[in-house]
């Protein structure tokens, strides 16, 4: 199964997101052609995957606060914490959550690039470099593996938000999530 | 040597041409090698344009059952040109459904139990435990294009605009994503 003249992968990434316009030329190709039509199935599990491991919770991520809302729109049902620097917060997942949602307030003005560093209990620090962040807003949104949360016995987890430059680093933030099993 | 004309060696407007030249008396063999290959991709295009996968399995139904009608009944101008058919088809069924018409009834009613034949094609599942891996490993900044461009279904400059870079930087960025999955997911060259 091979195509003489394959649809460059960039722009069957841009038609399947709806980025370039649905032209005869590309979608008659798809028609016709069964290798490039293969490799478009291939983006058509990937969406369909994201979307179950979105809903399933299988991942941990940093996310946008528009992308919450389509966690929301999507059905998710969703257990929120709000905290300021120097925050604690007793937190918990049930078993009817879909997911967890951290809010950490932090003055965010004029930073270029944000670390998260957390640690859980005694145990060593891990960092998340260059995550994304509402600088406006003054937010940054943390979203847990809610199946691993699940699964999770008391435990507590000390967050800092690191503002990172060519100076060095600052840091901006720091919030401490006592956890206990739903 | 006599040539081979067995379904699955054909193309598809060999195929096309087979379906046509059977007129009232099916070539069911030839009928469900062209629906097999067809409907793979038809489910491909509603998937695009309804975003639904139940309107896009509806839409195979659909767009196979007209498309077979319109062979059998020496409609279609130019069968080795089947795709173009086809394209015409989806599009016009796309409209149709956003519109609420339902025109698969009519089209069941006419050619009966025949009509009902078509498997749905099974799509291929990604296993999600290694997809999730997969996802943890990236960094952060492309997991989060990720899952903006396929869960939150964004173009390149409205994940721009969330995470403040520029589309071009998004797709850049969802570029070195994608290829770090297909490695992880072992998909490898073909999807390239």
């Amino acid at each position: 199964m091979t195509c003489g003249k394959p649809i460059d992968f960039e722009a069957l990434v841009a038609w399947w997101l709806g980025e370039a316009p649905a032209g005869d030329a590309i979608e008659e190709h798809l028609l016709a052609c069964a290798h490039c039509s293969g490799r478009l199935e291939w983006l058509a599990a990937l969406s369909h995957g994201v979307r179950a491991v979105v809903r399933e919770g299988r991942v941990s991520m940093v996310v946008s606060a528009p992308f919450v809302e389509s966690m929301r729109r999507a059905g998710l049902r969703l257990r929120e914490y709000r905290l300021d620097p120097g925050g604690s917060v007793d937190c918990t997942i049930r078993a009817d959550d879909d997911a967890v949602v951290s809010r950490l307030r932090a003055p965010l003005a004029g930073v270029r690039r944000l670390d998260v560093v957390r640690a859980q209990d005694a145990g060593p620090e891990e960092r998340i470099a260059d995550v994304p962040f509402d600088a406006a807003a003054g937010e940054v949104l943390l979203v847990p593996s809610a199946a691993w949360l699940k699964t999770m016995p008391a435990f507590t987890t000390r967050t800092r938000l690191v503002a990172v430059d060519e100076a060095g680093e600052t840091q901006v933030g720091e919030y401490t999530f006592v956890h206990s099993p739903g | 040597m006599p040539q081979d004309d067995r379904p699955a060696v054909l193309d598809d407007g060999a195929l096309a041409r087979r379906v046509a030249a059977a007129g009232a008396s099916p070539d069911a063999a030839a009928e469900a090698e062209l629906c097999r290959r067809l409907g793979r991709r038809i489910r491909l295009y509603g998937l695009r344009h309804l975003c639904d996968r139940h309107a896009a399995a509806d839409l195979v139904q659909q767009v196979l059952l007209l498309t077979l009608e319109s062979l059998r009944a020496g409609k279609v101008r130019e069968p080795e040109r089947i795709a173009s058919f086809v394209l015409g088809a989806c599009r016009m069924t796309v409209l149709e459904m956003r519109r609420g018409v339902r025109r698969r009834e009519a089209l069941l009613e006419a050619w009966g139990d025949r009509a009902q034949a078509f498997e749905a094609p099974e799509p291929i599942v990604l296993d999600p435990l290694r997809l999730a891996g997969c996802l943890e490993a990236l960094p952060e900044r492309e997991r989060s294009v990720v899952m903006l461009s396929f869960f939150a279904d964004k173009a390149a400059d409205e994940v721009g605009a969330e995470l403040a870079l520029s589309g071009g930087n998004v797709r850049v960025i969802r570029h070195r994503a994608l290829s770090r999955l297909r490695d992880c997911m072992g998909a490898g060259e073909a999807i390239r």
